[in-house]
């Protein structure tokens, strides 16, 4: 047993002892339904019963209704928030009186227009202006229509929006054709590509495994330019594709642990800990890539990256 | 749903999916071919057109498709489970995902007609020289067509071949197979008979590996955007 432990136990005897009871109910971690979230729910509750002697439940649940959960108190930790994607709710949950905390180390996640290395190689395409390029647009030619083709995202995602924004404003609607279709249809086309040497662009983020399968690269584009942004949504707009600009790069994303702010007061050394944890991007996509490339169980994915980062789980509960 | 008609064209209304199953298992139609394939010349080091006269040609030559088309196992790295088809109607093959990144390609024939679909289906149903029943239109025009009406029984001459798997959507039959021909040079090509067309060998060979309930993954490029029905 850890000395942290030694001392979470401590600190537990004397909650216990003075009536709250808190130490009785299992800390809630929710669990989302992509494999990265998965993972690090399971690594949460191994280590949370094992290093710190805390009772755990995972309950999978779809990200809003966790973060509905953190709001009333039925949840406690989500394990992967993604930013800006959450904000409206994450700033809503930490208003005061705060119910949402996010960890202090996010993991930065990118948003692209990707191609395979070879594509590039044998299309000269590097950037996404390129694409404006009729000559370079008809290399990714299926139908015989003339235009390209290229996925912008699934139907349901408010990136595919956007990445449709995107082609307008740098124009590349007017030389491909942009697809939605479910990632895994869009997965196994890059897959088909990469077998054939054949080329292929599509919209990409990370951490994700398609970068660990197959040799992607992103294609080169303007800084994010916040003054070159204006997104008007589907939804609030009939008009909102002609009043969007976006033809700079996406701005940095990034992911974080989200917590309720309650263990903060009944379990500090739970929300020590939660603050303590840095993941990486390499740690999402091995994540991913084990549970949905290897075709392992979360947990047994959980089980190795505990096993093979030790120092790192001691440094967090020191 | 997971079965993605493609928006670029005016999607099918019911009753013109409903025509789409006809156009699916039509035999003997017209070489239609507009949107050609290519293979490659190993000889002259280039990629020729493969239209159907080329391949007709061909076939009677070597008593075979193209060495691309043939049956091979392919290194395919993917994120799908071993079982899952992919079909790629761009260029003419369907993989079966195997362990370890790897996959056996067929090749197959696609329909340049009532093709304009994507996505994500099943094996829902397999049948061993399935039954075809031409469509009323073709009844209505052509005698030879009339008298299989009630259903031609299986058969060397049945235009669904050996094998047929039929592809499911949300447990309901999407009226697309994957069936066998009595066309074998038509493989590798785009014409207006079959859904996605295999000689009869290898649709054998794959009716053997696939289980009702494999998942299968039509790309949508290619055929699946091929203006259709």
């Amino acid at each position: 047993m850890t000395r942290f432990l030694q001392l979470l136990r401590a600190s537990c005897f004397g909650v216990c002892l003075s009536g709250t009871g808190v130490a009785a109910e299992p800390v809630v971690i929710g669990v989302p339904a992509w494999p990265s979230a998965q993972v690090t729910a399971h690594i949460l509750s191994a280590t949370l019963q094992d290093e710190l002697g805390v009772e755990t439940e995972l309950r999978e649940q779809g990200t809003m209704t966790i973060l509905g959960g953190i709001g009333s108190g039925k949840v406690h930790i989500h394990p992967e928030i993604w930013l800006p994607n959450l904000e409206a709710s994450v700033d809503r949950l930490s208003a005061e009186p705060a119910k949402l905390v996010l960890g202090q180390h996010g993991v930065a996640a990118s948003q692209n227009v990707c191609t395979t290395h070879q594509t590039r190689q044998e299309t000269g395409l590097t950037s996404v202006s390129d694409l404006t390029n009729p000559d370079i647009a008809a290399r990714f030619d299926t139908d015989g229509d003339g235009k390209g083709e290229i996925w912008i995202g699934a139907p349901t995602w408010s990136s595919t929006e956007i990445e449709r924004i995107r082609a307008r404003s740098y124009g590349y609607d007017q030389t491909m054709t942009l697809l939605e279709m479910p990632e895994q249809v869009a997965m196994a086309a890059v897959d088909a590509a990469a077998a054939l040497g054949k080329p292929i662009v599509f919209y990409c983020y990370g951490p994700h495994h398609v970068f660990d399968l197959h040799d992607v690269v992103m294609l080169d584009e303007p800084a994010h330019d916040s003054d070159r942004w204006t997104i008007v949504k589907r939804a609030d707009d009939p008009d909102w594709l002609t009043k969007s600009r976006a033809d700079t790069a996406w701005d940095e994303g990034r992911f974080h642990i989200g917590f309720a702010a309650s263990l903060g007061q009944d379990m500090p050394a739970v929300a020590t800990f939660l603050n303590a944890v840095k993941l990486t991007a390499s740690d999402a996509t091995t994540m991913s890539y084990a549970v949905e490339v290897e075709g392992k169980p979360a947990d047994q994915v959980a089980q190795e990256w505990i096993a093979a980062n030790k120092s790192r789980l001691e440094e967090w509960t020191k | 749903m997971t079965l993605f008609q493609i928006s670029k064209w005016k999607m099918a209304k019911p009753a013109a999916a409903a025509a789409t199953l006809i156009a699916c298992v039509m035999a003997g139609a017209a070489m239609a071919q507009t949107f050609g394939t290519q293979i490659y010349d190993h000889v002259n080091k280039r990629w020729v057109p493969y239209t159907p006269q080329a391949a007709v040609r061909y076939y009677r030559a070597h008593g075979k498709t193209p060495e691309e088309f043939q049956r091979q196992l392919v290194t395919f790295r993917t994120a799908e489970k071993p079982g899952t088809i992919i079909i790629d109607g761009d260029r003419h093959f369907l993989y079966l995902v195997l362990p370890n990144f790897q996959a056996i390609r067929y090749g197959i024939g696609v329909g340049r007609d009532g093709f304009g679909w994507a996505g994500i289906v099943e094996v829902g149903q397999k049948r061993e020289w399935p039954t075809w029943t031409p469509p009323a239109e073709m009844i209505a025009r052509d005698p030879e067509a009339a008298k299989w009406k009630n259903g031609m029984p299986g058969g060397e001459d049945n235009p669904l071949g050996a094998r047929a798997m039929y592809l499911y959507v949300d447990g309901r039959d999407s009226i697309y197979r994957i069936h066998g021909t009595t066309e074998p040079w038509s493989i590798g090509l785009n014409i207006s008979s079959g859904c996605i067309r295999m000689n009869n060998e290898d649709v054998i060979d794959l009716y053997e590996r696939v289980e009702v309930g494999a998942k299968v993954i039509v790309l949508m490029q290619g055929a699946a955007l091929y203006k259709g029905v």
